[in-house]
């Protein structure tokens, strides 16, 4: 739940969210209380909010009240025969999603076969599970590879991927006690490719008119570029770290 | 003549929501307000300038899941039960205006003037479906209509879907096909989500142009020669318009953008807040929820309680210079980036259709004015659409590959794939993996058990929809989200439960087929990866 631009709202409306969160003294304090307590209720939602979101006038898509709150009777009944999602699948398989060229979200499921394969009937078995990430160069095509330990209770994993210009596949695997290895299930590849401009930064700090081309579309009139960490980091490079 | 070429796309598009057992439902609204804020004002401004005889060129992606509730009789039912509710509080904000609040009656009447248009122009002049009213424009070649992914998937999180991404691409253009009755060229990419190879699919089924957002060239493996300010070729042919940001914060930012003026209308005080409960009652969600009527009186003023009351006259004045500020921008650019091009550069302006009007109270007027300035005579900047552009310049662009990328905070797959949406993957993706399984083993089935396939498909690429993962993130209607996400993917899992049983759920079916009513002639083979 979130609360848009408090201070732009009237005290009437301030009044209603607040007895709608059921601040218990809501009809006692004066427009400069209400505001801290709905700051305070809305608190730990609104700290989670992008920076950039914050203080601004939002244009939230979908949004036809101060808050989410939609009263309790309108709750969707689910139709006949329908369950509960389950938490997991019966199946070992591991995926890997591409959040940005540095981090990629892997999640992952194991079949209670797998289960008893590697912890044994009574689960007590000493065995490890990890991640095996491997990194191929997709120029020099050379491979490597690094470990995250994982437990038992993990199903998901943001990983980094240190290298942009690489294809990156990651392997659910077990270590038994003696130290072998097995890969139980191995996610499709995702790929980062590099940016020309960005392994190019010289030509667009030597020639103004190339610079302009390419960097005026990405930055308002107000020195505001476009949100992006490979875009600050060319920046950066080209004012020599005074951006 | 123009040394400037500017395309405007409109994309126009809401999850589908229809919830026909309930007499009034809280998220149709998002439609209504839509279709009486922006889409109809949009038509009426249009065709007012094509009534002038004043030449004008815009884009509009009109996404599958609009044009199904567009088209839906319940929801136009709705619609017109909502704008009767609209123009009754409007008469009595007049007289409550008159008597009161004289400050405020010129905007009551207004409000009602617009509900009352509306509603003729919606049941005399287009007989209830506006969709026919955008084929018209685009008929008289004023408009390029686009269409877009069959639920508005965020694709690049399904890319290891080859199935899923073909069942969005190739339902989005089939569906632009059954409304408009010829195939689309241009395709609006979901939130400008955009990752290498994924123009294939789009070719495979006649694309000709994608936008992309403005970063997907400065981050190309190739050397783009004009940054944003030209599309390029992929290696396959098909034309990526890379998104102007800078053009585009002029309207979008929500910082130092035009819609953020003082003197405009502030958004989010509205009479459903303000006014006593027992007045304002009937307008509201029940039982007494207070939500937006739509009546707003106040100026944005600053990041302040003390609102001034909002003055038309002044936000007209206002409008007037936005739009000439906007052109000399253009103007001026245009003329600074000349010297280095070959060709005349072209700025592609995204924005969701939405922003104008509902957000943005006097956007369509801004637009009005734009179209009028660029009609004038010695105007050096163009109008054009994304198909025009490429039919008189397509032979000059430059083959280059665009890089992954989104118009999302962070420029990737950050905002749809975070701590508070990322364990929907786990689901849909299985829900994929499911179906594809079933197109195999139950390929070609025929009555009961085809519509109960059918009836999975739909469930899966409902479930498939970025604004759930939007809404997750953005923190806005979170519980709905989450509820319409689960139900769909629980009512695939009822398909599939049942088909390994060799059973079919009649029950479920015929309500299921029922509450999720959307491309009522696909076929669930679509997911057969063997097809």
């Amino acid at each position: 739940m979130i609360l848009i631009n408090i201070d732009s709202l009237s005290t009437t409306e301030l009044q209603y969210i607040a007895q709608q969160e059921r601040l218990s003294n809501w009809q006692s304090l004066d427009r400069e209380e209400l505001i801290d307590a709905l700051e305070e209720a809305f608190g730990e939602q609104d700290d989670e909010l992008p920076s950039a979101m914050k203080g601004k006038i939002n244009r939230n898509r979908y949004c036809n009240a101060l808050t989410d709150f939609r009263g309790n009777k309108q709750h969707i009944n689910g139709l006949p025969g329908v369950e509960d999602l389950p938490e997991s699948y019966l199946d070992t398989s591991i995926h890997l999603l591409l959040r940005d060229p540095q981090w990629a979200f892997s999640y992952w499921s194991l079949s209670p076969a797998s289960n008893l394969m590697i912890f044994g009937e009574d689960g007590q078995e000493k065995s490890n599970l990890f991640l095996r990430v491997q990194e191929t160069n997709l120029s020099t095509k050379g491979v490597r590879t690094f470990d995250i330990s994982i437990s038992l209770e993990d199903t998901q994993w943001n990983i980094n991927l240190p290298n942009i210009g690489s294809s990156y596949v990651v392997d659910l695997c077990w270590r038994d006690k003696k130290g072998n290895e097995m890969s139980l299930a191995q996610s499709k590849s995702v790929e980062t490719f590099p940016s020309y401009w960005q392994e190019h930064v010289d030509e667009l700090a030597m020639d103004g008119d190339l610079f302009t081309m390419h960097f005026s579309s990405l930055v308002t009139r107000e020195g505001e570029i476009v949100d992006n960490a490979v875009l600050r980091e060319i920046a950066q490079t080209l004012s020599k770290g005074v951006l | 003549m123009s040394n400037t070429s500017v395309a405007f796309i409109l994309n126009a598009h809401l999850p589908f929501v229809r919830h026909p057992e309930y007499p009034r439902f809280l998220e149709e609204d998002w439609l209504f307000e839509s279709i009486s804020e922006s889409y109809l004002p949009l038509l009426r401004m249009f065709n007012k300038l094509k009534a002038e005889r004043i030449s004008f060129k815009f884009t509009i992606s009109l996404s599958p899941t609009l044009c199904c509730m567009l088209s839906d009789p319940i929801l136009q039912e709705r619609f017109l039960q909502y704008l009767e509710r609209h123009i009754e509080l409007g008469h009595k904000e007049v007289q409550r205006c008159n008597e009161s609040q004289p400050e405020f009656l010129e905007m009551a009447q207004f409000y009602l003037g617009q509900a009352k248009q509306n509603l003729s122009d919606y049941q005399d002049l287009y007989r209830n479906n506006i969709l026919d009213a955008f084929k018209a424009l685009e008929t008289s070649g004023h408009l390029e209509l686009a269409t877009t992914a069959a639920t508005h998937a965020y694709l690049p999180l399904y890319k290891e879907y080859p199935t899923a991404i073909n069942a969005q691409v190739e339902l989005g253009v089939q569906s632009f096909l059954t409304t408009f009755g010829h195939l689309p060229k241009g395709f609006w990419l979901p939130e400008c989500g955009y990752y290498p190879g994924l123009e294939e699919n789009l070719k495979y089924h006649g694309i000709n142009w994608f936008q992309t957002a403005s970063q997907s060239m400065l981050l190309s493996q190739d050397k783009v020669q004009y940054g944003d300010y030209r599309p390029v070729r992929c290696p396959n042919s098909v034309a990526a318009f890379p998104r102007d940001f800078q053009g585009t914060s002029l309207v979008w930012s929500n910082s130092s953008g035009y819609p953020t003026d003082r003197v405009y209308r502030e958004f989010y005080r509205d009479i459903g807040y303000d006014l006593p409960m027992e007045y304002i009652k009937p307008y509201i969600h029940e039982p007494e929820v207070r939500v937006f009527t739509g009546y707003k009186y106040w100026a944005i003023t600053g990041q302040t309680d003390q609102k001034i009351p909002y003055r038309r006259e002044l936000a007209q004045a206002k409008v007037r210079e936005h739009a000439r500020n906007f052109l000399y921008n253009l103007t001026r650019k245009g003329s600074d980036l000349a010297p280095s091009m070959e060709n005349q550069p072209l700025f592609t302006l995204g924005f969701d259709a939405e922003l104008f009007g509902h957000w943005w109270f006097e956007g369509i007027d801004w637009l009005e004015q734009v179209i009028r300035l660029v009609a004038e005579p010695g105007q050096t900047v163009a109008l054009t659409s994304p198909s025009a552009f490429l039919s008189k310049e397509g032979s000059t662009l430059q083959t280059a590959r665009p890089a992954f990328s989104s118009w999302g905070q962070g420029g990737y797959s950050a905002v749809w794939l975070d701590g508070a949406n990322a364990w929907t993957y786990r689901h849909i993706h299985k829900a994929i993996e499911r179906m594809e399984e079933l197109s195999l083993r139950f390929s070609d089935q025929i009555s009961l058990k085809q519509r109960f396939l059918n009836q999975a498909a739909r469930e899966v690429l409902l479930s498939m929809a970025s604004d759930w993962p939007f809404i997750l993130f953005n923190k806005s209607s979170t519980e709905y989200a989450e509820k319409r996400l689960k139900d769909h993917l629980k009512n695939f899992n009822v398909v599939y439960g049942n088909m390994c049983k060799n059973a079919v759920n009649t029950e479920w079916l015929v309500k299921a087929e029922k509450r999720n009513s959307i491309f009522s002639d696909i076929d669930y083979n679509i997911f057969n990866p063997n097809r």
